[in-house]
């Protein structure tokens, strides 16, 4: 986050920010394409599923197309982008919340009463993952921004609309919660 | 729990997307940057997401108008599950962390990014934190309604909620912790299903099951197959007709995943009634049907004879059938880019607009992030247009506008017509982002149009995202069907020939009774539905609900008889009982081995109509080989079944039998449905035990 990853063959998001404030396609089009895998990654990292990471990012994308002529230069882009990314992540996951995402094959496995379905892709750190998607939310919003996005509590506060000491704090809260959680897993 | 496990999430990897959903997302971004000329309009323009309703989702799930075996198992585990859930989220919300979390508005901090130029130009710097600070009231107004939410996710078995708060349940251990009872309610519940079983019948959503039908359903719940009855003590045999097919769906993804489904997954009538079968349907709408019967020696009981009941629905002529106004309002989020997604929706709705009428007309909504109108209403007369449209479709291309589901409607309505037929097609993987920002308001205005005339069916389609049951919820608001595919097949399937079906309904209530004669028959015994059994007395009764028939639609049943006086016979004879009786009762019809009567209402009508026909020797063939491939097919898909749950009537017939009966049977098979049928045949005898 603190440091810009634009190539130094290119111009910075700031810049190419600026243009396509001002309306240029082009502008836009590199800015999107630099980074849809950040905002991809992020919304996977909260939804736990490419699909839906995919639907969030495309959400993202729509959005920044929307409201890029407000920006004005004085964040960082991708402080910017970031905090849309995650309020449209955090949206999306609340609102799916309630529906209960099921494969057919894993209704077969309801029959047979022998597997929990899983809504998430099968990867490593499986248990950790849901683990954390587990916490209340603005504990798994503050553990996400910092250890999986890597802010600092300074970024994850602006991105959460909280104090740093809020961040610290929900921080602690959740390493305790994990804590049982992922004892009661193993 | 150390800072150091947690610094592992940053490494852990993430699955990469697909390239053809990035190529969505930039190409949709585009669009929308293309649509929002200058910085007034584009502050406006942020869309807000669906965001939580406050309105509990859970009701009238008895009430679900089509049949879905998995579904209804899902729905039961829901019901299993709920309370669990419920008191995990009471939990949630008394936590003290988040309620102090969302009571508290936490004052701003900016970071050294924004500190280091501190000094740029403070125009700027407002126009930026102004849209942090709306998206900031966005966020509260969203955090505001969690807690609401949190006693909302009750019916979720997934993950998640199960692990929502200290001490958690093992994941999901706790819906599923009594396994009979998620597996008698799932049949209890999928029986309630099918007696409303009516596609898409305007009129078909009784409130309520008769009570009677309930118990006599329930005790043949646990009978599991049909037993073999004696003609003397029990003559008469009557049951609902059953149009569902969802077993032979579950039971070939259970084979084509490599195992054997459960047995009690496996309808007979359901899979016999997969399969269309060419049976001489009736001459006019106003006798909606007429039966076929046949009697034919059984492959698998020497001795025995099997008397097959074929039933095929009067097929309305184009002349006849309304005419149809759909609009399909179609999902193009960056997910439906895979090929069994968008281009599968794509083809099943070009082959349906291939078998729709000229006066027939066809609008098309997309909608992923914003919506779009892609085709207004335009009629089949002018095909090219349509299939233009339908091609130029693609993941990513919407455009912003204001609702999906109310440009649907608005379009629908602008074409409606009392009598046509008014119908939303909504096709999607999973993402209800069709515009309103609530649930409830998106079922309220669903019903409300359906109240109107206009109906909504949905189509899914993908895995990963499929939401199964807020599709049927929706559906069935919409008095419409909640189908699902995964293939180009299934879609057609779905679309094409149970959208006739579907949308001209012709018969409803329909049941079938047959009355044995003792002289001529000693055994009985009906395969499968069992669930759909009725008492003798229901089947004059109106009040009993009966399943629906639609345009077309072929039901067949299949009845296995030991002649009387068989040597060998499943059930001793009475030694008090009086044989000379029956035989004497009956001797004036001695060429008739039992009488066939069926009722049904007209789908307008709620009063029953009768019709009758003997079962005589003349309708018997001297051979299986002699009866028509149709009738050799399904009485080989019967047998399937039989095998497959381990029904205890079919003797040593196997798989192998029922390959080498089925295969010449075959027929014309011009979609390789029989095909797929004998693969998956060899699928089950492969299958481990």
């Amino acid at each position: 986050m603190s440091d810009d990853d634009a190539r130094p063959d290119d111009a910075t998001d700031e810049m190419l920010a600026g243009r396509a404030a001002a309306g240029d396609r082009r502008a836009f089009a590199v800015l999107i394409d630099r980074h849809y895998d950040r905002i991809y990654r992020l919304a996977w990292r909260w939804s736990g599923a490419r699909d839906r990471a995919e639907d969030i990012a495309q959400e993202v994308c729509v959005k920044l197309a929307q409201s890029i002529a407000t920006f004005r230069g004085d964040a960082a882009f991708k402080t910017w982008a970031y905090r849309l990314a995650y309020t449209t992540a955090v949206d999306h996951i609340r609102a799916n919340q309630r529906l209960v995402t099921l494969e057919p094959s894993d209704m077969m496995a309801l029959v047979e009463t022998v597997h929990a379905p899983e809504a998430e892709d099968a990867v490593a750190g499986q248990d950790l993952w849901r683990a954390v998607r587990s916490l209340p939310p603005q504990q798994r919003d503050a553990v996400l921004l910092v250890y999986a996005e890597d802010l600092s509590h300074a970024e994850a506060a602006l991105i959460l609309g909280c104090t740093e000491k809020t961040v610290s704090w929900h921080l602690h809260e959740a390493r305790k919660r994990l804590k049982i959680i992922l004892d009661q897993v193993a | 729990m150390t800072a150091k496990d947690l610094d592992s999430l940053k490494s852990l990897p993430v699955p990469p997307p697909r390239d053809e959903a990035k190529a969505a997302a930039v190409s949709a971004a585009l669009d929308a940057f293309d649509k929002s000329s200058g910085a007034a309009q584009a502050s406006t323009a942020i869309v807000r997401p669906i965001s939580p309703s406050t309105n509990s989702s859970r009701r009238s799930l008895m009430t679900l108008t089509r049949q879905q075996y998995a579904l209804a198992a899902s729905l039961a585990a829901l019901v299993v599950a709920a309370p669990v859930a419920f008191h995990v989220s009471r939990t949630v919300e008394q936590d003290p962390v988040e309620l102090s979390g969302n009571a508290t508005p936490a004052p701003q901090v900016a970071t050294k990014d924004e500190l280091s130029k501190e000094k740029s130009d403070a125009d700027k710097r407002r126009a930026s934190s102004d849209l942090l600070t709306r998206l900031d009231a966005e966020r509260k107004r969203a955090a505001e309604a969690e807690v609401d939410i949190a006693g909302e996710r009750a019916p979720e078995p997934a993950a998640s909620t199960a692990f929502a708060s200290p001490p958690p349940p093992p994941v999901a251990a706790k819906p599923l912790a009594a396994p009979g009872l998620v597996a008698r309610d799932a049949t209890r519940r999928m029986e309630a299903w099918s007696s409303l079983g009516a596609i898409g019948a305007a009129d078909s959503q009784a409130p309520y099951l008769p009570a009677q039908l309930e118990e006599s359903r329930d005790r043949f719940m646990s009978a599991g197959v049909n037993p073999v009855k004696q003609v003397a003590t029990d003559p008469v045999s009557t049951f609902s007709i059953d149009v569902d097919t969802a077993s032979y769906a579950f039971v070939r993804r259970a084979l084509n995943a490599g195992r054997l489904p459960p047995q009690s997954a496996v309808r007979a009538e359901e899979m016999i009634n997969y399969f269309r079968y060419d049976y001489p349907a009736a001459e006019t709408p106003a006798e909606p049907f007429k039966p076929t019967v046949t009697v034919v020696p059984s492959p698998w009981g020497a001795d025995k004879q099997l008397v097959h009941i074929g039933i095929k629905g009067y097929e309305l002529k184009s002349a006849e059938r309304p005419r149809a106004n759909l609009v399909f309002l179609i999902d193009v989020s960056g997910s439906m880019a895979p090929a069994d997604r968008l281009p599968l929706v794509k083809n099943g709705l070009r082959m349906l607009v291939e078998d729709m009428q000229p006066d027939d007309t066809v609008a098309i909504v997309t909608y992923a992030s914003g919506s779009g109108v892609a085709l207004e209403p335009t009629r089949i007369a002018d095909k090219a247009k349509i299939l233009a449209a339908l091609d130029g479709l693609g993941a990513g291309g919407s455009t912003a506008g204001a609702s999906g589901i109310e440009d649907a409607y608005r379009l629908a309505a602008a074409n409606f017509e009392k009598t046509a037929v008014n119908r939303i097609i909504l096709a999607t993987d999973g993402d209800f982002n069709v515009g309103l920002t609530d649930d409830s308001q998106l079922k309220d205005l669903i019903e409300r149009k359906r109240a109107g005339g206009i109906f909504l069916s949905i189509l899914g389609v993908g895995a990963g995202n499929y939401n199964d049951r807020l599709m049927q919820e929706l559906a069935q608001n919409g008095n419409g069907v909640a189908a699902y595919a995964d293939t180009l097949n299934e879609a057609r399937k779905v679309l094409v020939e149970e959208a006739a079906s579907t949308l001209f309904p012709i018969a409803k209530d329909v049941k079938i009774q047959v009355e044995w004669n003792p002289a001529r028959v000693g055994e009985y015994r009906l395969i499968g539905y069992e669930s759909r059994a009725l008492n003798r007395e229901d089947f004059n009764n109106d009040k009993v609900d009966a399943g629906d028939i639609g345009s077309g639609h072929t039901v067949t049943a299949i009845y296995e008889i030991t002649p009387a006086g068989a040597a060998v016979t499943s059930v001793d004879a009475l030694r008090y009982g009086d044989p000379a009786k029956p035989a004497a009762t009956a001797s004036p019809a001695s060429s008739e081995l039992g009488f066939l009567k069926i009722r049904y209402k007209l789908p307008a009508s709620e009063t029953s109509t009768p019709i009758s026909l003997p079962i005589t020797d003349a309708l018997a063939l001297p051979s299986l080989d002699a009866a028509p491939a149709d009738t050799r097919f399904s009485i080989a898909v019967a047998a399937f079944a039989e095998v497959l749950r381990g029904s205890p009537h079919t003797g040593s017939f196997g798989y192998d039998d029922v390959v080498n009966l089925a295969t010449p049977a075959r027929g014309a098979d011009p979609y390789g449905e029989r095909s797929e049928f004998l693969n998956l045949v060899r699928l089950a005898k492969s299958a481990p035990r």
